[in-house]
């Protein structure tokens, strides 16, 4: 089977892509109609207008890369210093396998037309490294303000929280900046070889 | 760009036309044109040589040096990188 082109790898990774950003987008839009329904629910509690009962449901686990769970315990809804961060995380985590998954997408486009050399290209990556540095550095950032939060207002046990840094995600970042490099002197180089008479 | 490309004049004098050329020294329309209108990027010895057979004449009336402020630029550049 052929690497690039109609028929190829390439195409078959980019219909696995679609999916992958058909769930994506319907995993955002769940999450937002969550976290719409929450703050609503905590206007009208706070406003009197429901009572407090309606969030005593729960008692779930969340599982959050570099949280320890079991420090956390079961999370009721009522908890919203540990339901507010899990969502905003896993908001910031969707959002950029979004970005990162429709700029693979265009990638991918471009390689089952069987022209991988492109201006665009380069840049697709460039965006691709970037959203993954900055969905690393946003979860470090985010653990340390959920710990923090944690230990303002949570039980004291549930601000035991872990981060780890995860070597493969920088390694990734730094093959993703050389590879959009390369990616951008093949461009360079199949159009002066076009300019070429 | 630095280089002029006189083809059209040299054309002129030999009461030539584009697609004559082309089909002479078996470039395309689209290629030839390119060339022409200073675009290109860089020409082979080999379309140079094609070119001279036919129109009977040195590379030098082909092209042609100009400076311009594009090449101050790029020495400036080449200045500041050593």
């Amino acid at each position: 089977m052929k690497a690039l082109g109609k028929g190829s790898v390439a195409s078959v990774v980019e219909v696995v892509l679609r999916i992958a950003s058909w769930v994506l987008w319907a995993s955002l839009g769940g999450l937002a109609v969550v976290a719409i329904a929450y703050a609503v629910i905590y206007i009208m509690i706070g406003a009197g207008w429901v009572d407090a009962s309606t969030l005593a449901g729960g008692g779930f686990r969340i599982s959050i890369f570099g949280v320890d769970s079991d420090a956390i315990g079961d999370v009721r809804w009522a908890d919203w210093h540990v339901v507010v961060p899990s969502l905003l995380v896993v908001g910031i985590l969707v959002g950029g396998a979004l970005i990162v998954v429709s700029r693979l997408r265009l990638l991918f486009d471009s390689f089952t037309s069987g022209e991988p050399f492109r201006r665009e290209n380069a840049t697709h990556l460039r965006v691709i490294w970037i959203t993954m540095l900055a969905m690393e550095i946003g979860r470090y950032v985010l653990m340390a303000g959920a710990a923090a939060m944690l230990a303002a207002v949570g039980p004291a046990e549930s601000a035991d929280i872990t981060i780890s840094i995860d070597f493969s995600n920088w390694l990734s970042i730094a093959v993703l900046f050389v590879l959009a490099e390369v990616f951008r002197e093949g461009a360079r180089l199949k159009e002066e070889q076009e300019l070429t008479i | 760009m630095a280089i002029r490309v006189n083809l059209d004049r040299i054309l002129l004098e030999r009461r030539m036309s584009l697609t004559e050329l082309a089909t002479q020294v078996n470039l395309t329309l689209a290629n030839l044109s390119i060339l022409k209108t200073g675009k290109a990027k860089a020409i082979r010895f080999s379309t140079l040589n094609k070119l001279c057979r036919v129109l009977q004449c040195q590379p030098g009336e082909i092209l042609a040096y100009e400076p311009s402020d594009d090449d101050a630029l790029e020495e400036a550049a080449d200045q500041a990188a050593e």
